[in-house]
């Protein structure tokens, strides 16, 4: 059955989905509005990341088959995507006399600034990083599953991120202070906490993991100008199903909703056999993710987290 | 009352709107007689900028009015020119008997009916979930028309869609039995300053038919304004205003807010898919492409930007948004290719912007969302005195 191999897929998917919901998350409850330009930095990151990619290239050992200048330039990638997200809240959000609507449809001008950038800079089509594909791992194929190293060094370096936000948000002293911000800025204020410098904070580590979620999705399929704006309604609905505001919420979110996006061949067959059920094929796997973010906002708007703020 | 007083009678943006439109139609006209632009591109330019009208009126009739985020617009646009072609379509697979009329009502009804199923669930949800939600339903829509094949062609996309009174017993055959007219070509300047060739051109049947289609826009978009003018000054459109500036208020007036809301949303809804159907007949093409959520946002700019509430900022934005998407297409054949001076960055940059102007069109429609928002977040036009009745106004003038 190609089940384990369409839930490993699903686990890979699922990393830089998860890389991407978190910062989402994380500037919904602190920065207050959600950002739609959040699609866009990832790809700044990927690109930026293809940039340093062909400059480092090659350099050092290969872990996992991918050279030590891979992650390098990856790490390069995340450290644009939060720099031009600073950079963009000092210019753009900071100085804005609106309310958080206002502030979303800004954020749309400054996604389509950003791709159209891109676009100029690098074209619309396609590209890749150029590194050998792999085959799948040899030990892992009796058992059904065909992944590639590639894919378990995302799935590595989306975890080890994410422990270390983990760690960030619970035992450093920024970490309490961006928790107590998200729960009231006021009262965060008040106990003396320098709210606005944890607001460029969220934003660099937000959109620090989006850059780098970025360029995992490069490696995963392709680069292009729309590759962020495409994969956000996914991201949103993961940050949905966890529940806005909630970093942890949004990390299970993005595992389901990446799995089950990955799912979706099974899950049509599984549909075709029942009755009154129309043939969704594979091609409308963001189609099921969207129906399930409208259904949780209706049913259950805090999320699966139940609205625990981090 | 004389055009002088009436212009004095204006506040600034208005006056400054005023020259905008009036300047933009000149330069239109000279253009048309210069031969820059040909009658029927003319025409097409006119009626794209009608159907944009109808669009930002729809759109303005729920953000607008009642303050409803919906990032849905190219999805009800698409149902409607979907509607539209599938009747008329040479290639439509469904192959609905019918004409024009057939085509309206299905648009019509189909966008209202889609309209109250996505309504019924999203409404209830925040400002901002309301946002997402209708963008994720946009895109359920579009991949729906783009994956089922044997409903809609898929990418590929109906053609050959007629002429919008094409049959029809005395507007289908008029283009052709009215006259073409000839004008000779003159060439006018000042002596030993400049001469330039004017006129020169035929009107013959394609003429009449695309000044027969734009007359149809016309008149819609004239019926479409009068009507959510009309409502937007009666006691339901109060309503919507009150719900828009305090929704707790409006229900504790014992408005139930929930119905009004989607009423306003089925309505704007309605006159977006009528957007749809004048562009599958000015085009005579559609595919799921119409649909991409770029075109969501060419409506929001023309709202934002006229003045969220204002019908008349809504029409102005139409304007600007043909401007914008126009204008670059223009702009791209006559600018040189090539920066005659030779500074090292600026010539790179602008290459790449010269040179790939699809781009250039998203990048500055991206730089005036943020510049509206930051500079003029109520817009050029926002509402004031177009929302008291006429006659109010003239009490309190005395």
């Amino acid at each position: 059955m190609a089940l384990l191999e369409l839930l490993a897929n699903g686990l890979v998917f699922s990393s830089i989905i998860v890389l991407a919901s978190i910062g989402l998350s994380l500037v919904y409850s602190i920065a207050d509005f959600a950002n739609f330009a959040h699609g866009d930095t990832m790809a700044v990151g990927a690109y930026a990341a293809l940039l340093a990619f062909g400059v480092i290239g090659g350099v050092g050992p290969t872990v996992l088959a991918l050279p030590v200048g891979f992650f390098l330039s990856l790490a390069v990638g995340g450290a644009v995507a939060a720099l031009v997200a600073v950079i963009t809240h000092v210019l753009v959000y900071e100085p804005l006399e609106v309310d958080s609507i206002g502030l979303l449809i800004t954020s749309i001008g400054v996604a389509f600034v950003y791709r159209a950038i891109i676009q100029l800079r690098f074209g619309s089509n396609p590209v890749e990083f150029g590194i050998p594909l792999q085959r799948p791992i040899d030990a892992l194929v009796p058992l059904g599953i065909r992944i590639t190293v590639h894919e378990i060094a995302i799935v590595a370096s989306a975890a080890i991120l994410v422990v270390g936000l983990h760690l960030l948000l619970q035992y450093t002293d920024l970490g309490r202070k961006m928790r107590a911000t998200a729960d009231n800025p006021s009262l965060a204020r008040v106990a003396g906490i320098r709210t606005r410098r944890i607001e460029w904070w969220t934003w660099i580590i937000g959109a620090g993991l989006a850059g780098v979620g970025g360029g995992f999705l490069g490696l995963y399929n392709q680069l292009s100008p729309r590759m962020g704006f495409d994969i956000l309604l996914v991201v949103f609905a993961a940050v949905i199903l966890g529940g806005i505001g909630s970093v942890y919420g949004a990390m299970a979110g993005g595992l389901l909703i990446g799995v089950i996006n990955q799912l979706m061949p099974a899950i049509s067959n599984v549909a075709v056999a029942l009755p009154l059920v129309p043939n969704v094929g594979p091609a409308y796997a963001d189609t099921v993710a969207f129906l399930i973010m409208v259904a949780v906002l209706l049913v259950r708007p805090s999320g699966i987290a139940g609205g625990e703020t981090t | 009352m004389s055009l002088r007083e009436r212009y004095g009678g204006m506040t600034r943006a208005e006056q400054g709107v005023s020259l905008f439109v009036c300047g933009f139609t000149a330069l239109l006209v000279v253009a048309l007689l210069t031969g820059g632009l040909t009658p029927s591109y003319t025409l097409y330019l006119a009626g794209l900028t009608g159907m944009y009208v109808l669009l930002s009126l729809g759109l303005n009739a729920q953000w607008g009015y009642t303050g409803l985020i919906n990032f849905s617009v190219a999805a009800f646009f698409g149902l409607g020119a979907y509607g539209a072609a599938l009747v008329t379509a040479s290639n439509s697979p469904l192959a609905i008997p019918g004409g024009v009329l057939v085509g309206l009502v299905l648009a019509v009804v189909g966008s209202a009916v889609v309209a109250t199923a996505i309504a019924i669930p999203t409404l209830r949800l925040r400002a901002d979930y309301l946002a997402i939600a209708s963008l994720g339903l946009a895109e359920v829509v579009r991949q729906i028309v783009l994956n089922q094949r044997d409903w809609t062609n898929g990418s590929g996309g109906l053609r050959g869609i007629p002429d919008v009174f094409a049959g029809w017993p005395v507007l289908g055959p008029l283009p052709g039995e009215l006259p073409g007219l000839q004008f000779a070509e003159y060439a006018v300047g000042i002596p030993g300053l400049f001469r330039i060739r004017v006129l020169g051109f035929t009107l013959g049947e394609p003429f009449w038919t695309d000044l027969l289609n734009f007359v149809a826009v016309v008149v819609f978009v004239a019926a479409v304004y009068l009507l959510l003018r009309r409502v937007h000054r009666s006691p339901w459109g109060r309503v919507l205003r009150t719900i828009r500036s305090d929704e707790e208020l409006a229900s504790a007036l014992g408005k139930d807010t929930y119905a009004f809301k989607l009423q306003s949303f089925v309505l704007g809804s309605v006159v977006m898919a009528l957007g749809g159907v004048f562009y599958a007949y000015l085009v005579a093409y559609v595919d799921p492409g119409d649909l991409e959520p770029i075109n969501t946002f060419y409506v929001w700019i023309a709202v934002i930007l006229g003045g969220s509430g204002s019908n008349r900022g809504a029409m102005f934005g139409g304007f600007v948004v043909v401007a914008i998407r126009e204008g670059t297409r223009f702009a791209s054949d006559i600018l040189p290719a090539r920066l005659p001076v030779d500074v090292p960055v600026l010539v790179d940059v602008y290459g790449a912007i010269v040179s790939d102007f699809g781009s250039t069109r998203l990048l500055i429609v991206g730089l005036l969302i943020v510049l509206v928002m930051r500079l003029r977040p109520e817009g050029v036009l926002p509402p004031q005195r177009e929302l008291l009745w006429p006659s109010a106004l003239e009490e309190t003038d005395e």
